[in-house]
């Protein structure tokens, strides 16, 4: 019994091509994140109980490509370990009215493993979707894992002990998306809404962002202005296909060149230059002052009692 | 004396040699000293340049006594060559020997009446002695001094640019009467050079120095200090909050004669400044201030000028003549002439019909060139704030501060009493 609802070892063999888009990712820790914080709310005291929560995914399957775009909450029923069927069916019509090419592909939920309950689920969802996908969202953070802790499982036939029977096989998928979704779920990502509020701690993280952009962007212009060298020298073969790229990219900058725009970038980068001036001088004179009063306090002998000096 | 002499030949090579010379020529420096012009031949023996730390001790003892007016040529030769020619580990090894060398070397310079025969040597000296260009050593007073007695102003500039940061009496053998000589000496070179800022602030150094009893040279140098403020901005700032207490006090009470200068010179009055200026007259010559405070009347003229530019858009020459109480039309365009070529204000003068029109400040601020020198300037300035924060933690840790600190802890808050650490480590 333990291998036929054991944690697919084996990768999935259906050549299904899944492509998920970052929304899902979000809604789904939104979902677990929310439910989390409430129950910790409502004041069970200690730690809260490890909470699972269901949802359904929903996309376009075309042919081999599977895409899966969004997704909604499902209600459970602990006592059945079953879904809300009513439930799903309302929320299904009214997401049909609104996305009508999308269909329900399959269910979320969360954990670090798959677990028995979960193939009865599974397969009460496969009325709807004769072979639906199951993503599992492992909560838990490990800063030292560098991929995403989400799996996608698929539902397979296989024979086992001469019994066939379905068991979940992991498969792969890549992230896909399109240039407004990436930029709202950035948008969303980075907002830390408990004590981030503060100019400065935003401001900080946001020049953090833009400190690493460029640091990427810096290394990745030296590797080809590296590569350009060896070229030039003839260390390495020129690649034509190469070159054009490169030149391409650099002819996009500066987008206007013209005596007016210079005089006016200037004018702009200098104003910026003496804010920064400013600042640094303001922060030097605010060390300085600390210094001389740690000092006058060290080494003067008729130094302030009680903080009133004698003036002339 | 021969086994002296290659002692010193054999000694010469690595460090640990070095350590041991050093020993071995102090034992034998009172025995050197007695010996005089005898050592003569013993100088010819050795090589300066790679014996230089023996030569050194050597050429003390051989001019202990002082060269006598004949000698003094040679004296000042073979120093001179000495110094140029020395290595510069060698001589750090013993600091106080190499400084009284080049005092003498001063002194007698002075005596002859050549001081700029000591100029070029004694600035040689200083590039090998220090161990970075953020040093101060005792020469450096010694350089300027010899530099304001034979006018080679320039020559100081160089030596003056270099920011001190260091001052470290174990590596230099500086004691504070250098300090307070190297900031008096060099706010007069500045002033020779007509840098006012840097003069100011130089002889800031010099009165604000910490000091626990009245000090002639930062008398001195406040009352030059006053001049120059006048000269440079038209008013004199109160004391800055490091100034030490004693020097706060009794500071204005040494120098009566300049402070009234200050207050005739804020009622911007020409004739009132003059009467004033030769009321005092005795007294600023006896401090050789004369030619500073003449200065001062003429920077008056400059200052009611420069205040007509922030009343006036169009002024005709006539006028500010009047307003300023100069000869003529002539002389107010002369004046202003001079004042525009020096930058100290943006105006046009129209000859035909002999009216001046005064201008806003052309900087516009969108060249490269600005970029750039805002570039270097931030940059100066953010390693000026990490030597400063080195230095504020360093104080942090020091002994002293932090039982001040802690008494006064311990008498306001009882409450949450932190143990002060009465133990850290210093650095002294």
């Amino acid at each position: 019994m333990a291998s036929s609802s054991g944690a697919g070892t084996m990768s999935s063999s259906s050549g299904l091509t899944f492509k998920l888009h970052p929304l899902v990712i979000v809604n789904i820790s939104d979902h677990y994140t929310r439910l989390m914080a409430q129950a910790a709310a409502t004041g069970s005291a200690g730690i809260p109980p490890p909470l699972r929560v269901f949802g359904c995914v929903i996309g376009v399957q075309a042919g081999r490509n599977v895409e899966i775009f969004n997704s909604f909450e499902l209600k459970h029923d602990a006592a059945t370990d079953s879904l809300d069927r009513p439930f799903l069916e309302t929320k299904q019509e009214q997401y049909k009215k609104v996305f009508p090419k999308y269909d329900v592909l399959g269910w979320y939920s969360i954990g670090a493993d798959i677990r028995e309950s979960d193939m009865v689920i599974h397969k009460a969802l496969m009325d709807i979707n004769e072979s639906p996908v199951y993503l599992l969202l492992n909560p838990a953070i490990n800063p030292a894992r560098k991929e995403l802790p989400l799996s996608i499982y698929e539902s397979e036939l296989h024979v086992i002990d001469g019994v066939p029977s379905l068991i979940f096989v992991k498969a792969s998928y890549t992230i896909e998306t399109v240039e407004a979704e990436r930029i709202s779920v950035d948008h969303v990502a980075h907002i830390k809404p408990s004590d981030g509020s503060s100019a400065a701690t935003q401001l900080a993280a946001h020049l953090t962002g833009m400190h690493s952009a460029i640091k990427m962007l810096h290394s990745r212009i030296k590797v080809l202005h590296h590569l350009l060298a060896a070229i030039q020298k003839g260390d390495a073969p020129p690649e034509h296909a190469l070159l054009r790229q490169v030149s391409s990219l650099v002819r996009r900058l500066p987008a206007i060149d013209s005596p007016k725009f210079q005089d006016d970038f200037l004018m702009e980068y200098n104003d910026t230059l003496l804010m920064t001036y400013l600042a640094t001088i303001t922060k030097c004179s605010n060390t300085m002052n600390e210094f001389v009063e740690k000092f006058t306090t060290a080494y003067d002998k008729q130094s302030r009692r009680g903080g009133r000096t004698v003036f002339v | 004396m021969e086994q002296l002499v290659t002692q010193v030949q054999g000694l010469s090579g690595s460090a640990d040699d070095l350590g041991q010379l050093l020993v071995l020529l102090r034992q034998n420096d009172d025995a050197m000293r007695s010996q005089g012009a005898r050592l003569q031949p013993a100088l010819h023996a050795l090589d300066p340049a790679k014996h230089s730390l023996g030569f050194l001790f050597i050429l003390d003892g051989r001019w202990s006594a002082g060269p006598s007016r004949e000698e003094a040529e040679n004296f000042l030769m073979s120093v001179t060559n000495f110094i140029t020619v020395c290595s510069p580990e060698q001589i750090r090894y013993c600091p106080d020997k190499f400084n009284s060398l080049c005092r003498k070397l001063r002194e007698h310079a002075m005596n002859m009446h050549r001081p700029i025969r000591a100029v070029l040597p004694l600035q040689v000296a200083i590039r090998k002695f220090q161990p970075s260009s953020e040093y101060l050593t005792p020469i450096h007073a010694d350089f300027l001094l010899v530099c304001l007695l034979s006018k080679c102003y320039k020559a100081a500039a160089p030596i003056l640019e270099d920011q001190i940061f260091e001052i470290d009496p174990k590596k230099t053998g500086l004691v504070p009467k250098d300090y307070l000589l190297y900031c008096y000496y060099g706010g007069m070179v500045q002033i020779g050079l007509k840098n006012f800022l840097r003069a100011m602030e130089l002889l800031q150094h010099a009165f604000t120095a910490p000091a626990h009893v009245m000090n002639a040279i930062a008398v001195e140098a406040y009352k030059k200090y006053v001049l120059v403020c006048l000269i440079h901005n038209g008013q004199v700032p109160p004391f800055p909050k490091y100034t030490p207490s004693i020097v706060q006090r009794n500071l204005k009470g040494c120098c009566q004669g300049y402070i009234e200068l200050v207050t005739v010179y804020n009622n911007r009055n020409i004739t009132d400044l003059q009467r004033c200026l030769t009321s005092h007259e005795e007294a600023f010559r006896n401090d050789k201030n004369l030619g500073l405070a003449k200065q001062v009347v003429a920077s008056l003229y400059k200052r009611n000028i420069q205040r007509l530019t922030q009343t006036y858009l169009t002024l005709s020459l006539q006028d500010i003549a009047q307003t300023v109480q100069l000869e003529s039309a002539k002389d107010a365009e002369l004046h202003v002439l001079q004042m525009i070529q020096d930058g100290e204000i943006f105006a046009t003068i129209n000859q035909k019909d002999g009216m001046v029109r005064f201008q806003e400040d052309s900087e516009q601020y969108k060249t490269r060139e600005m970029s750039q020198r805002l570039h270097s300037e931030i940059q100066k300035v953010i390693r000026l704030a990490k030597k400063l924060t080195a230095v504020d933690e360093q104080v942090s840790c020091d002994q002293a501060f932090l039982s001040k600190v802690g008494r006064e802890r311990t008498r306001y808050d009882s409450d949450d009493f932190e143990l002060v650490p009465q133990k850290a480590f210093s650095n002294f």
